[in-house]
């Protein structure tokens, strides 16, 4: 307690010598004062007289000139690009808000209209405008492409990518490096072993349904690396799938994961009972056919007797009575 | 539903405990953001945004911020929101007083279109040196082209939809 209030005098000491020269500037002033009128002690803090509040100054605006507009002008030339709304330069009375009772606010001062991206600048008249100014780069439509076949046969290949348009100062999106290459199958030069081959190498990205192969690249962080890839994965599938390694020669019959007729002992017993080629006996396309369904899809009742009307019919025998 | 509970902190004794009351009131569940109370008067002004609550967004009014940074896939959504906060703070402070609407910032690819409306508090060639002043250096500190698009009222006003 001792030392606190030490320590306040002290202060209250070096406060007075501060403020001494300024309490001798402030008598002087009340020197002045007292000439002109004494000072009112406002100990209650009661307002004066209020000063009157300045008015603001009021600026000048020009009218809108919607109202100066004729009714023939070139919208495109008052309006060229994508703006904001703005009321004094749209002549239409448009009006946005929800009031429960009365009208929607108009277009003076009103925000929610702002807010609204508009088309102003993508009338009907103005489109046809930029699309005949945009026709002189354009080239004609090659003839020899008429047709969705043609484009087919002579671009085999479906190369899809995506850009994306963000509102962002950056341009740069990860998806966009995504790139998917289709192709009909039967658009490569593939012979039938060749074709099995190629079908294990590409998986489950072949499409049974409609006979393509869809090929998804997306390791790499570029687009034109995604595609380049694509291309190279394309290629060497395709390569890949012609080369006969030494140990695919060792596959033997019981290796075969379907039946194939030309191969098998059914073959040979009908050649050593005709006693002829395969290519020589009549109706033999047939049977082969029914003996490899049966073999292929299993047994049902179509095709048990499908392979023996083909019997029948490979041996000159009449057909099965009906029951 | 009042609901105080009182947790007592164990193995203390009872004159020092500590204890801490949760309120689970039900008022205290009550949305208050962006709603105004209604004044004895009926004198407080508000403008259309103001006399539509949040939940309003959407249909009876629109958001202030349009980009594409929220929707699905969209990138950058912490630094468009930090960005459009700075874009309000230095708007409203450089156009001091002026603006009676919300500041609305919609972006197209990399321009940033910055909307509202103002008071005409000031002169018009105050006005065109603050449009380029605050184009100039937003655009230098967010690195993309920015485009002040304002209308003007003659008083605030003009702007006022209702008093509650």
């Amino acid at each position: 307690m001792l030392s606190y209030s030490r320590s306040f005098e002290k202060f209250l000491f070096s406060n007075v010598e501060k403020s001494l020269p300024f309490s001798i500037a402030y008598s002087t002033e009340v020197k002045k004062e007292v000439k002109e009128e004494f000072r009112v002690l406002n100990l209650k803090n009661v307002k004066r007289q209020t000063q009157p509040k300045r008015a603001q100054k009021q600026l000048e605006a020009l009218p809108p000139r919607t109202n100066k507009m004729p009714v023939d002008q070139d919208w495109g030339s008052v309006w060229p690009g994508p703006r904001s709304f703005h009321p004094a330069s749209v002549p239409l009375p448009v009006r946005q808000g929800y009031v429960e009772k009365g009208v929607a606010p108009d277009k003076y001062a009103n925000a929610e209209l702002i807010k609204i991206p508009n088309f102003l600048h993508l009338t009907p008249p103005v489109i046809k405008r930029q699309c005949e100014a945009l026709k002189k780069f354009c080239t004609p439509w090659p003839k020899a492409l008429e047709n969705d076949k043609e484009c087919e046969k002579h671009f085999p290949i479906e190369v899809t990518s995506s850009d994306y348009c963000h509102s962002a100062p950056t341009i740069r999106n990860p998806l966009a490096r995504i790139v998917t290459i289709k192709f009909k199958l039967s658009s490569l030069n593939l012979n039938e072993r060749a074709k099995d081959k190629f079908l294990r190498l590409v998986g489950e990205r072949y499409n049974k349904e409609t006979d393509t192969v869809a090929i998804v690249t997306d390791r790499c962080p570029l687009k034109k690396q995604n595609y380049d890839y694509a291309m190279y994965l394309l290629t060497a599938c395709y390569h890949e799938s012609w080369n006969v390694e030494p140990w695919e020669e060792l596959k033997s019959e019981a290796d075969m994961e379907y039946y194939d007729w030309s191969k098998n002992a059914s073959k040979k017993s009908v050649e050593a009972l005709f006693g002829k080629q395969t290519e020589d006996i009549p109706n033999v396309k047939e049977y082969s056919e029914a003996v490899s369904t049966l073999m292929n899809e299993g047994e049902s009742e179509y095709s048990v007797t499908k392979y023996g009307d083909s019997v029948r019919k490979l041996l000159g025998l009449p057909d099965a009575p009906k029951t | 539903m009042n609901i105080i509970r009182k947790v007592t902190l164990e193995g203390v004794n009872t004159r020092s405990s500590i204890t801490r009351t949760i309120h689970l009131y039900a008022p205290c569940c009550k949305n208050q953001a962006g709603r105004y109370r209604i004044t004895p008067r009926k004198d407080l002004p508000l403008t259309y945004e103001m006399a539509n609550p949040p939940h309003q967004i959407a249909h009876r009014k629109a958001w202030n911020s349009w980009n594409t940074s929220n929707i699905d896939g969209g990138i950058r959504p912490a630094q468009t929101a930090i960005e459009d906060v700075f874009i309000r703070k230095f708007v409203t402070g450089t156009w001091h007083n002026l603006f009676v609407s919300e500041v609305i910032i919609k972006r197209q690819h990399n321009i940033i279109r910055i909307a509202g409306i103002i008071r005409r508090g000031i002169g018009a060639r105050k006005m065109y040196f603050l449009i380029g002043y605050t184009e100039e250096l937003l655009s230098f500190w967010l690195q993309c082209p920015i485009k002040l698009e304002l209308q003007t009222v003659a008083d605030k006003r003009d702007v006022v939809f209702k008093y509650i």
